[in-house]
């Protein structure tokens, strides 16, 4: 069965090149508009990987992710935050409070995400194999 | 001859004549044998004349007398400015050569000399008495002037004593409250800040001024940025006249900087807004250009160049929208207007946003007048307005909401609202959405923004073209964006154009 990837962002531009790519890719994906939506999305169909953005309308990518992180089953969901906010949001310490696999700065490339997605689910899965 | 000689002359004529009437009678001499009555009418008469002679001198030195007596009397009760008036007037009447003359004269001299003397000194009173004035004039002038700068002002003297505040100091930093007399640096309770500066000045005498921002609480309670300096008050030193000594007094002037930071804030928000802004289609474009890179068929190649080319030109929108608000900011605005129908920019306005509207499944309806409805505008300029309240509208709608345009006549003006079903805006937000900058709190959430979308659409209607732009709403409901131009005839198009030409 393939891996489901959750999108949320407000931009649907962005959302439609990424989910092509991940498709192409053998991922399911599923794209949310805002913050609300995505944590819905979550709770309906447990994602294996999470995509946010972080300026959304409703919650905020930040949000969703301090959300995710309170429920135990979802402590190990690998979270990618995409940010056009450069140097506003510190990097280092957002990946290290929330646990992030990694802080993309936008414009992003589909094909980088692609790449992080597959090593992420790849380390995850070698991690579940050693007992 | 004098009158003094006369006197004496008559006085002794009269003498010499009674002794020599005496004489001749006690003689018998040049009369021989005549009559005893004779001789005594002889002497009688003499004795008579001598009398008159002798009461005549007496009553002119009894004259002379009184007349000094009254001066004396005068220069006793008058004021010092009639003395030589009256020592004048009785030097004229008394007769010349008199025996008082002299002493008057000396009394006049004296008194003369007294006056002037007496002027000197009035003089020298006045003109100290004018200095005085002067000098609390200026002094109060000095302290009206201090205490009517708006920017708190302290003067602080060697010893940390309050020597000058002015009344925006008091109130700052409650001086009022203080008690009277003393009035230290010590007892300022509210800016603890202010009194390690001063210490810092004297104990770095090589700083004449320190500055530094300072957060202070005012008189409502509203926290306010201040930049406070310190400097030196100017003495000059003891052992150097040409230093200045640091252990004299300093003086305190707060700057209230909080609106330059409120500005500075909103220029750097305003920044990462449109950067922000920029990123998104420039995100898009970077995203399809890699995804044309791989695309096989001639279809999905064609649908991504699509979406660059849409993302690009909302880049471009973008763009120009930040390029005309400096060019508003700058006031180099170029107008061409022309007669023409209002209803061919509104139709070209929902077609540039209807593709951002289908994209949130936002219906636009379009209901234009059956009129002409000619406007006298530039269109670019007012296309660029129309599409702003669009945008605007489409922006704070959600998903399956409704976007209606219309336009009609009213009176002699030309009307067209923009009306939506979006989250609306309080009293409050519907006149400070046309502040430039101002962003609805909550709206933030909802979409990116620059702020800058309605006030130029302001701009453009009411300084451009003379027209309003106003907005009735209702939280939760919606919003109703309306327009009015003054309206021109369908043939004034030609003597528009002609004008312009």
């Amino acid at each position: 069965m393939s891996k489901r990837v959750l999108l949320c962002d407000d931009e649907p531009y962005i959302t439609a090149a990424a989910r092509f790519k991940l498709s192409q890719a053998g991922y399911d994906v599923e794209c949310a508009c805002d913050g609300q939506a995505g944590w819905e999305a979550i709770q309906r169909q447990r994602p294996d990987v999470l995509v946010t953005d972080c300026q959304m309308p409703q919650m905020d990518g930040l949000q969703l992710i301090a959300r995710v992180r309170s429920v135990a089953e979802l402590a190990n969901l690998p979270i990618f935050l995409l940010t056009g906010k450069g140097m506003e949001l510190p990097h280092a310490e957002l990946k290290l409070r929330w646990g992030l696999r990694a802080v993309l700065d936008k414009p992003f490339s589909p094909k980088e995400l692609v790449r992080h997605i597959d090593e992420a689910l790849a380390d995850q899965s070698a991690a579940a194999a050693t007992p | 001859m004098s009158p003094a000689r006369f006197d004496t002359i008559v006085a002794v004529g009269g003498l010499v004549l009674a002794s020599a009437c005496t004489v001749a009678y006690l003689a018998g001499w040049g009369l021989g044998e005549e009559s005893i009555s004779s001789r005594a009418g002889l002497l009688a008469g003499s004795a008579l004349l001598s009398a008159a002679l002798l009461s005549l001198v007496l009553c002119r030195m009894n004259r002379n007398a009184q007349l000094a007596k009254r001066f004396l009397d005068t220069i006793c009760e008058a004021s010092d400015a009639n003395h030589q008036v009256a020592a004048r007037d009785a030097l004229a009447a008394l007769d010349a050569g008199s025996s008082w003359r002299p002493l008057l004269k000396r009394i006049e001299r004296t008194l003369a000399d007294r006056q002037s003397r007496l002027t000197d000194s009035e003089t020298t009173r006045a003109a100290i008495e004018v200095r005085c004035r002067r000098a609390l004039a200026d002094q109060q002038r000095m302290s009206d002037i201090i205490s009517s700068i708006p920017e708190p002002i302290l003067v602080v003297d060697g010893y940390d004593d309050i020597l000058l505040s002015n009344r925006s100091a008091n109130e700052l930093l409650g001086l009022d409250g203080m008690q009277a007399g003393r009035r230290a640096l010590d007892q300022i309770e509210r800016c603890q800040r202010l009194i390690a500066l001063v210490g810092e000045l004297r104990r770095y005498p090589s700083h004449m001024i320190r500055t530094e921002s300072i957060e202070l609480e005012d008189l409502r309670g509203t926290r306010r940025w201040y930049n406070v300096s310190v400097s030196a008050l100017a003495a000059p030193r003891a052992d150097d006249p040409t230093g200045v000594d640091p252990s004299g007094g300093v003086v305190v002037v707060f700057r209230d900087t909080t609106a330059l930071r409120k500005v500075q804030k909103q220029h750097a928000e305003f920044v990462s807004s449109a950067s922000h802004e920029m990123k998104a289609p420039l995100s898009g474009i970077k995203a399809y250009v890699e995804l044309l890179a791989d695309a096989t068929d001639d279809a999905t190649r064609e649908e991504f160049v699509n979406v660059i080319n849409g993302q690009a030109e909302r880049l471009h929108r973008l763009v120009e929208n930040l390029l005309n608000i400096a060019r508003v900011e700058a006031g180099v605005v170029k107008v061409s207007k022309h007669a023409q129908p209002l209803n061919d920019i509104l139709a070209e306005a929902v077609r540039v946003v209807q593709p951002s509207a289908e994209l949130k499944q936002i219906a636009i309806a379009y209901e234009p007048s059956p009129l002409y409805l000619g406007v006298l505008v530039d269109r670019d300029l007012m296309l660029q307005a129309a599409i702003n309240l669009l945008s605007n509208s489409i922006k704070y709608t959600r998903p399956s909401g409704k976007v209606t345009v219309s336009s009609r006549l009213v009176g002699d003006n030309v009307q067209f609202d923009v009306e939506d079903t979006g989250v609306g805006l309080s009293e409050e937000d519907c006149v400070k959405i046309f502040d430039k900058f101002y962003r609805v709190a909550k709206d933030k959430e909802m979409a990116p923004g620059t702020g800058l979308g309605l006030p130029l659409a302001k701009y453009l209607v009411e300084d451009v073209h003379g027209g309003r732009l106003s907005v009735t709403s209702k939280l939760g409901v919606g919003s109703r964006f309306t327009i009015t131009l003054p309206m021109v005839a369908r043939g004034s198009t030609l003597v528009a154009a002609a004008a312009h030409v």
